[in-house]
C-alpha cells in the first residue's frame, strides 16, 4: 500500500533522513520505534508532503507521493494526525471535527462519518460545542485522532500519539487506534519512542536510528528481542 | 586572582573573536587609509564644489544627505538589527526640530545652546514611548509608532499658536549665527562642516554600536527572540535603551535641520517622507551597515536630478521597494558588492 | 439631548465604516501574519473606480459599488500573486511583507495620482434628501452606507463561521500546519483572504466617496483609524474588531461633538496607548501569547 525507497529529506542544508526504506501492507498496523529527534517526526512530515524530499521515492497505491501538494496527498487517502494534535484552538469541537472533512469527497459524507467519529469518542460528542482550547489533554489526543478519522483516509499517520499522556490514558488511545486499525479496517503506520504499549497492537515493527532503518521484523520477534530494544531506545 | 581574571577576559576575548570574522571587528583592524580619504575629500569638497557653477547645490545636497542619513542609519540599527519597527523616527526628527527651534523663538537663547535640548527630548520621547511598545510584538510597535507620529503631526498642525504657526508648523527660526561670521556665501561652508561633524560623529557612535558586543547581542535578538533570553539578553532594556540612543541623534538632525532651514513644517511627518526613509534602508541593504547610507546618498541625489518626473519617479520608487523586498532582501548595496568581488576575482 | 444623538448617530456611521477597514486589515493578519499597509491604498482604488464610473461613465450607483468592490479584490489577487507568494512561508516573511505593502501601496496611490490628477473631486449621494429630528439632521446618505456596511459585516462573519471556505480561513489563520495536514490548500485560502480583504475595503472606499470628498489622503486616514480598531479589537479577532469598531467610532464621535473636532484623532491615539499598556492583547485578543 505505501511504499518508501531510499528516502532522504531534511531542514535547510541538513539532511535527517539517511535513504530510508520502509512498506506498510493494506490493513497493517506499523510501528516506527526510535529516539526523540532521530527523524521519526521528520520521515511522517515527509510523506505527507509537509517536507520535500531531496532523493527517494514514496508511492501510495501505486500513486507517486513525492511530488504531491499536502491537499493532494490527503485526497489520496494518506491522512496524518500530527504531533502535539495541533487543533484549532479557537473553533469548537464540532467545527475541528468538520474540517478534517474539508476535502469535498469527505465533505459530502460528514454527517455520517460525524456520527462514526462521536460513536468512537463519546467524549467529544459531550464537548462538541466547546472550543477546542478548553479541552483536556486527553480529550485533545481524541479531538485530533477523530479530525483525522473525518476524512477519507485509508491509511492514518500517528505520531507520538503517547506525548504527554498519563498512562491510563495512552493505554486508551492505543485502544482506540487498535479498533481504527482492526475493526475500521485503516492501515496504520505509527510512531512512538518506547516500545512498551505497542504489544499486541503492532502488526510490524520498524527501529530508526540517526535517520536510517536500523532493523525490522515482526511485532512478536521484535519484542522478544529485549536487547535490541534496549539498545536502541534504552 | 589576577591572573584568573585577565585570563577569563582573554577567553572571552578569544570567545568572540573566533564566532566574528576579524572584518566584523573593524575597530581591531581600523582600515585608516580609506578613511582618511574619504575624509580629506569631504573635507575639501565645499573647496572643490564651489569652483563648479552647481557648488551651491551640491553643498545642499550634501547637507540634506548628512541629515538623513544619521536619521537612516539610526533606524537601520533598530530596524535592522534589532528587529523594532519603529514608524516613528521622522517623528522623532520632528520633535528634535521643534524643540530646538521653539526653545530660540520662545526664549531667545543661541542655536547653539538650543540644539542640545532637541536630542534630549527626542530621547524622552522615545523612552516614553518604548516603555509601553516595545515589550509588544513587531506589529504593535509599527502601529503605535505609526500613531505617535500622526498624533505629533496634528499637535504640531493644531496645537497652540507657538508650536503650530497657524498650521505652517515654525518659521522665521533663527539660524546659526553662520552669515555674521563670514558673511554670504561661506556661511554654507560652515553649514556643511557643522553638518559633517554631525554626521561623523553619529555615524561613529552608531559603527561602534553595530559592531559591538551589544549590537552582537541585537543580532541575536532579531534572529531568534527565544535563544537570545536563554542566553540572558534581556531583549526590552536592550531595545530600549537602542531606541533612546537612536532617538538622540535623530533628533540631533532635527535641531540642526530646523536652525538650517530656518523653517519646518508638519508637513515632513506626512507618510512619504517615512516611506523615503525606508526605502532607502531597504534598497540600499537593511542590516548591513554600509548599505542603507549608500541608498541614502542615492536617494538624496536621485529626486532633485530627476524633479522633472518626480511624480513617475515615486511610482518607481514602489515599485523597485516591492521588487527589492522579494528578489533581494538583503538589499541592492550587498548584492553590488559581491558582483564588485567577483569581477575583482575574490570570493565574497 | 441633540448632541447626543448626534454624537450616537456619528458614531455608528463612523464604527461601521472603520469596522469594514478594520475587518480586511485583521483578516490578513489572522491569515497571512502580515500587516497590510497597502490597505488604505486598496480603500483609494474602490473610491476612484465608483467615482470614475458614477461621473464620467454614469454608471448607476449599485453596480458601480460592486464594480470597485471587485476592482480592489483584483488588485488585491495581483498584489498576492506577483508579489507577496514569492516569499510566502520564507523566512524574513514579517519586514518583507511590510515592505511589499508599503511599496505597492506607493505605486498604487502614484498610479492613482497620475490617472486622476491631485484635484478633489465631488461624488453624488447614494440617495439625497434629509430627515430631521428636532435640530439633528439624518443624511438618508449616511442611512444608506451604515446599511450597506452592517449588510457586509454580517454577512462576512456569517461566511467566517458557518460556511465551510470561512472555517477553512479560521483554521488556517489558527493552525497553518494541521489546516495543510487536513488537505486544506493554505496558498488558496490566503489568495481568497486576500481578495476579501480588498474587496471590503474597494466598498468602504466607494461608500464613503459619497460622503466624503474624494482625494488622495482619504486612503492613508481611513487606514490610520483602521490600524487603530485593529489594535484595539486585538490583531486577528474577528469579534474583538466589529466591537472595537463601533466603540472607538462612538469615541470619535463624542468627542468631535462635545469637545472640538480638532480632539478627536488625539484623544483616539491617546486613548489606544492607554488600552495597550492595561491590556496589551486587545479586547478580545486571542489567547495566543501576544507579548514577546
Amino acid at each position: 500500500m505505501l511504499k518508501v525507497t531510499n528516502l532522504e529529506a531534511g531542514y535547510g542544508g541538513s539532511i535527517v533522513l539517511h535513504g530510508v526504506s520502509l512498506e506498510v501492507k493494506d490493513g497493517e498496523a506499523v510501528v516506527l520505534l526510535g529516539p526523540n529527534g532521530h527523524g521519526k517526526t521528520t520521515l511522517l512530515r515527509t510523506i505527507s508532503g509537509l517536507i520535500r524530499p531531496s532523493a527517494g521515492r514514496i508511492e501510495f497505491d501505486g500513486k507517486v507521493l513525492s511530488n504531491m501538494s499536502p491537499a493532494e496527498i490527503v485526497a489520496a487517502g494518506v491522512v496524518h494526525i500530527p504531533q502535539g494534535d495541533l487543533p484549532f484552538p479557537e473553533l469548537t469541537v464540532l467545527e475541528n471535527l468538520l474540517m478534517g472533512a474539508y476535502l469535498p469527497e469527505a465533505w459530502k459524507q460528514r454527517k455520517q462519518k460525524l456520527e462514526q467519529v462521536y460513536e468512537l469518542f463519546p467524549v467529544l460528542r459531550e464537548r462538541s460545542n466547546q472550543l477546542a482550547r478548553t479541552l483536556s489533554g486527553g480529550e485533545r489526543r481524541m479531538l485530533a485522532l477523530g479530525r483525522g478519522l473525518m476524512s477519507n483516509a485509508r491509511l492514518l499517520i500517528v505520531d507520538e500519539p503517547s506525548l504527554g499522556l498519563a498512562p491510563f490514558l495512552i493505554e486508551e488511545v492505543y485502544r482506540k487506534i487498535h479498533d481504527i486499525n482492526k475493526k475500521g479496517g485503516l492501515s496504520v503506520l505509527l510512531a512512538d519512542e518506547n516500545a512498551d504499549h505497542i504489544a499486541g497492537f503492532a502488526d510490524r515493527v520498524y527501529l530508526l536510528e540517526m535517520g536510517s532503518i536500523v532493523s525490522e521484523g515482526s511485532a512478536e520477534e521484535m519484542l522478544k528481542n529485549e536487547a535490541l530494544l534496549a539498545a536502541y531506545l534504552g | 586572582m589576577i591572573q584568573e581574571e585577565s585570563f577569563s577576559r582573554r577567553s572571552a576575548v578569544a570567545h568572540v573573536a573566533e564566532r566574528l570574522k576579524p572584518s566584523a571587528v573593524p575597530w581591531s583592524r581600523p582600515s585608516v587609509v580609506p578613511v582618511v580619504i574619504v575624509l580629506l575629500i569631504s573635507l575639501a569638497l565645499p573647496w572643490i564644489a564651489d569652483l563648479t557653477p552647481f557648488g551651491k547645490f551640491v553643498l545642499h545636497l550634501m547637507i540634506l544627505f548628512f541629515l538623513w542619513g544619521i536619521v537612516v542609519e539610526g533606524w537601520n540599527l533598530i530596524m535592522g538589527v534589532s528587529g523594532i519597527f519603529s514608524f516613528a523616527q521622522v517623528a522623532l526628527f520632528a520633535v528634535g526640530a521643534w524643540t530646538s527651534g521653539v526653545i530660540t523663538q520662545q526664549l531667545g537663547w543661541s542655536p547653539f545652546v538650543a540644539m542640545w535640548f532637541g536630542p534630549v527630548a527626542a530621547t524622552v520621547v522615545a523612552v516614553i514611548l518604548g516603555l509601553p511598545t516595545l515589550r509588544l510584538r513587531g506589529a504593535y510597535v509599527v502601529l503605535l509608532t505609526l500613531g505617535f507620529q500622526e498624533l505629533f503631526r496634528n499637535f504640531t498642525t493644531q496645537g497652540p499658536n507657538f508650536v503650530a504657526g497657524g498650521g505652517y508648523g515654525l518659521r522665521y527660526v533663527p539660524k546659526f549665527p553662520f552669515e555674521g561670521w563670514v558673511g554670504g556665501d561661506k556661511a554654507q561652508f560652515l553649514y556643511y562642516y557643522l553638518a559633517l561633524v554631525f554626521f561623523v560623529i553619529a555615524t561613529f557612535a552608531i559603527w561602534r554600536i553595530f559592531y559591538s558586543p551589544i549590537g552582537m547581542a541585537f543580532r541575536a535578538l532579531r534572529d531568534s527572540e527565544v535563544y537570545a533570553i536563554s542566553r540572558g539578553v534581556s531583549p526590552f532594556r536592550y531595545k530600549l535603551f537602542l531606541f533612546g540612543f537612536v532617538a538622540f541623534f535623530t533628533g540631533w538632525a532635527g535641531a540642526f535641520y530646523v536652525h538650517w532651514y530656518g523653517a519646518i513644517s508638519p508637513a515632513i511627518m506626512l507618510f512619504g517622507t517615512t516611506i523615503n526613509l525606508l526605502a532607502m534602508i531597504v534598497i540600499g541593504g537593511w542590516g548591513s551597515f554600509w548599505g542603507p547610507i549608500a541608498g541614502c546618498a542615492v536617494l538624496t541625489v536621485l529626486p532633485e536630478v530627476m524633479r522633472a518626473v518626480e511624480q513617475y519617479r515615486i511610482l518607481l520608487l514602489g515599485i523597485v521597494l516591492a521588487l527589492v523586498a522579494i528578489f533581494a532582501p538583503e538589499g541592492l548595496f550587498p548584492l553590488l558588492l559581491r558582483w564588485v568581488r567577483r569581477l575583482l576575482g575574490r570570493k565574497g | 439631548m441633540e448632541k447626543l444623538i448626534q454624537a450616537i448617530y456619528g458614531g455608528i456611521v463612523y464604527g461601521s465604516i472603520f469596522g469594514m477597514m478594520a475587518l480586511g486589515l485583521t483578516l490578513i493578519w489572522g491569515a497571512l501574519r502580515m500587516l497590510n499597509l497597502a490597505h488604505g491604498s486598496l480603500y483609494l482604488v474602490g473610491t476612484y473606480i465608483a467615482w470614475a464610473l458614477v461621473t464620467l461613465l454614469k454608471v448607476p450607483m449599485v453596480p458601480a459599488l460592486l464594480l470597485a468592490a471587485v476592482g480592489a479584490a483584483v488588485v488585491g489577487f495581483g498584489m498576492q500573486t506577483l508579489f507577496l507568494n514569492r516569499i510566502l512561508g520564507k523566512p524574513g516573511w514579517d519586514v518583507g511583507s511590510l515592505i511589499v505593502g508599503v511599496g505597492v501601496g506607493m505605486a498604487l496611490d502614484q498610479s492613482i495620482l497620475l490617472t486622476f490628477g491631485p484635484r478633489v473631486k465631488q461624488m453624488p449621494p447614494l440617495i439625497p434628501g434629509v430627515y430631521k429630528i428636532g435640530r439633528v439632521v439624518i443624511n438618508y446618505n449616511f442611512l444608506v452606507v451604515v446599511a450597506v456596511a452592517v449588510i457586509s459585516l454580517v454577512l462576512l462573519s456569517l461566511f467566517l463561521s458557518k460556511s465551510r471556505y470561512g472555517l477553512a480561513i479560521q483554521a488556517v489563520s489558527q493552525q497553518p500546519d494541521a489546516a495543510q495536514l487536513m488537505g486544506i490548500p493554505t496558498r488558496t485560502v490566503f489568495l481568497i483572504v486576500m481578495c476579501i480583504s480588498a474587496a471590503l475595503a474597494g466598498l468602504a472606499g466607494a461608500l464613503l466617496s459619497t460622503v466624503y470628498q474624494v482625494q488622495r489622503e482619504s486612503g492613508a486616514n481611513a487606514m490610520l483609524m483602521a490600524l487603530v480598531v485593529t489594535i484595539f479589537g486585538g490583531l486577528g479577532s474577528v469579534k474583538g474588531t466589529i466591537w472595537a469598531a463601533y466603540l472607538i467610532g462612538l469615541l470619535q464621535s463624542f468627542l468631535m461633538v462635545y469637545l472640538g473636532a480638532g480632539t478627536a484623532l488625539p484623544g483616539v491615539f491617546l486613548f489606544m496607548m492607554l488600552m495597550l499598556v492595561i491590556r496589551p492583547s486587545g479586547l478580545f485578543g486571542l489567547g495566543e501569547a501576544r507579548r514577546l
